[in-house]
């Protein structure tokens, strides 16, 4: 079989969807294996939970916002019509939405995670967190590649 | 779900664990670097190993299942993007190898120093900031956004 040609013009919104959808999956595991260690090491653990603050703002948030974007944008040329969107779409906005809760839930946890220089409980529950995103992320990559 | 649809699925999932992998490495660098106690230094680095991990199960999953891919969905093997991304692939994992290479290292020097009293020290700031081993680790990721980008917009196919 022949792939299917994308039109040119979805190229740069797909371009911008993809790369934030990555951003945002690096940029959660990173937090995910800072929470990780810093339980490991509770010596680093206010250095890592501040590391771990810096990368949801410079890496997770604007990737979240790239991936949303994009999304909606390349949706507006392909199902110009949203009601006609096939079900793996539902599978986007179902993690997407919910999940950005879900990050500002994780955001505000490390946020007090390192105010207590990495102790507490927020500090122990950020990176199940941040895994349970990155395990949602990798199914609605699933939904959007395979497209089932 | 036809062939097609499994090995799209599978090297798309490689694309993220390599390009993930290289957001993770890359972010630890940055903190590194940003960093002057050589604990500190030595354990951001150390994390590194699971970005790279990722990398090397991404670099196989996208080259395997993309290849075979050429074949499914009907394009050639000489067509111009495909070797082109081939050709960026190899120098993009080249590069990071070296890079990383270098900041291992680096990370070595950092666990000594930190055995020895943990004090700031110019010599691993020096290495630490050197700007070769960064050039060449930044640079692999952007070689591979830009396979990333061809396998988007497919010129010429």
């Amino acid at each position: 079989m022949l792939a299917a040609i994308r039109p040119d013009s979805w190229n740069f919104p797909l371009f911008l969807h993809v790369f934030g959808a990555i951003a945002l999956f690096g940029g959660t595991a990173s937090v995910a294996a800072l929470g990780f260690a810093a339980q490991r090491r509770r010596d680093h653990a206010g250095v890592l939970a501040r590391v771990g603050a810096w990368s949801w703002v410079f890496v997770v948030v604007p990737g979240w916002i790239l991936m949303r974007a994009g999304a909606q944008w390349i949706l507006s040329k392909e199902y110009p019509d949203s009601d006609k969107a096939p079900g793996w779409v539902d599978v986007g906005f179902i993690v997407s939405e919910p999940g950005a809760i879900l990050l500002l839930v994780l955001g505000s946890l490390l946020w007090l995670s390192a105010r207590r220089q990495g102790a507490g409980r927020a500090g122990a529950v950020m990176p199940w967190l941040a895994a349970i995103y990155v395990l949602a992320l990798g199914a609605a990559m699933f939904a959007m590649s395979a497209k089932p | 779900m036809s062939p097609y649809d499994w090995l799209l699925f599978l090297h798309v999932a490689g694309a993220f664990l390599l390009l993930g992998g290289t957001v993770l490495a890359g972010l630890f660098t940055f903190f590194a670097v940003r960093r002057e106690r050589p604990s500190e230094v030595a354990l951001l680095l150390g994390l590194i190993r699971i970005g790279v991990i990722a990398i090397m199960a991404g670099s196989l999953l996208t080259l395997v299942f993309g290849l075979w891919l050429v074949h499914e969905a009907g394009y050639g093997y000489g067509d111009g993007w495909i070797v082109a991304a081939i050709v960026l692939w190899v120098v993009g994992n080249a590069a990071g190898e070296a890079g990383g290479r270098r900041l291992d290292k680096t990370r070595t020097l950092a666990g000594e120093l930190a055995a020895q009293g943990d004090a700031p020290s110019l010599e691993l700031r020096a290495r630490i900031r050197a700007p070769l081993p960064l050039v060449l680790s930044y640079g692999s990721g952007l070689v591979i956004l830009t396979v990333l980008a061809l396998m988007i917009w497919k010129p010429g196919a």
